[in-house]
């Protein structure tokens, strides 16, 4: 599991490539630390390259969503393929998040 | 004609020491036992979420730190359903036991990080139990397969 973290058009953007399964997202934690330190803007998640979400995953994506609302920032997520966009919706974070295609 | 779903009972097992880089097993194990019993890829997606989250539960919390344990995994597909069943000789722990159950309609702020994981693999399956016996935790997940799940 691969994440890079860059600037798109000013906006901080978190490239997330291959499976987040529980040992991915421990080691992703650390990794996302640059986001979690800019919850006060818009944060973009590129889930394009994204194949799987455990709910490590998804625990990891609640816990920045939760700063970017204490913070006054917002978390989008793109590209999200049809399978996780299923386990986004049993699971109501479909509502939680922005979600764009 | 055959019957898509075989009539020959399948079984897979797989054993994980606890560390938690083991659990990236599954994803190879979850391949396997879909190639074998023709199970789509959406589907395949939601049996690994609910094995991975069961399984990780005994990795991380079965045995006291510093221990070395293992989490055993049986999967059956028989008469078109799959169960997995999950050991461990680990301290007793019914996962099934959820202290709150999660609300989905919360928004964000109240939502909270635990109880996803339970939750996730009640929607998934069709039936959870658990049992202790002979001083192991097991604990059962069935999944009925059916063209257009």
């Amino acid at each position: 599991m691969n994440i890079e973290i860059k600037e798109v058009n000013g906006v901080t953007t978190a490239i997330m490539e291959g499976r987040l399964d529980t040992p991915a997202a421990i080691k992703a934690g650390q990794q996302m630390q640059p986001l979690f330190e800019v919850a006060d803007k818009e944060i973009v998640i590129d889930c394009t390259q994204l194949e799987y979400i455990s709910s490590s995953g998804l625990r990891l994506f609640l816990a920045l969503r939760k700063e970017t609302s204490t913070k006054g920032g917002k978390v989008i997520i793109e590209h999200i393929n049809d399978e996780i966009k299923k386990v986004f919706m049993m699971t109501g974070f479909f509502n939680l998040f922005v979600i764009r295609n | 004609m055959s019957n898509i779903s075989d009539a020959t009972p399948k079984s897979f097992r797989l054993t994980l020491v606890n560390q938690v880089d083991e659990i990236s097993k599954l994803e190879g194990y979850i391949e396997e036992i879909a190639s074998s019993a023709g199970i789509d890829p959406a589907l395949s997606m939601s049996l690994n979420l609910a094995l991975e989250e069961a399984v990780t539960n005994v990795v991380l919390y079965a045995y006291p730190e510093g221990q070395t344990g293992e989490a055993d995994i049986l999967t059956t597909v028989a008469d078109g359903v799959l169960t997995f069943v999950i050991s461990d000789s680990g301290v007793p722990f019914d996962p099934t036991k959820d202290a709150k159950k999660a609300d989905i309609t919360l928004s964000a702020e109240d939502r909270p990080i635990g109880g996803l994981g339970v939750f996730l693999v009640k929607e998934i399956m069709d039936t959870v139990s658990y049992q202790r016996t002979d001083g192991k935790n097991v604990l059962t997940l069935t999944k009925t397969l059916v063209s257009g799940e």
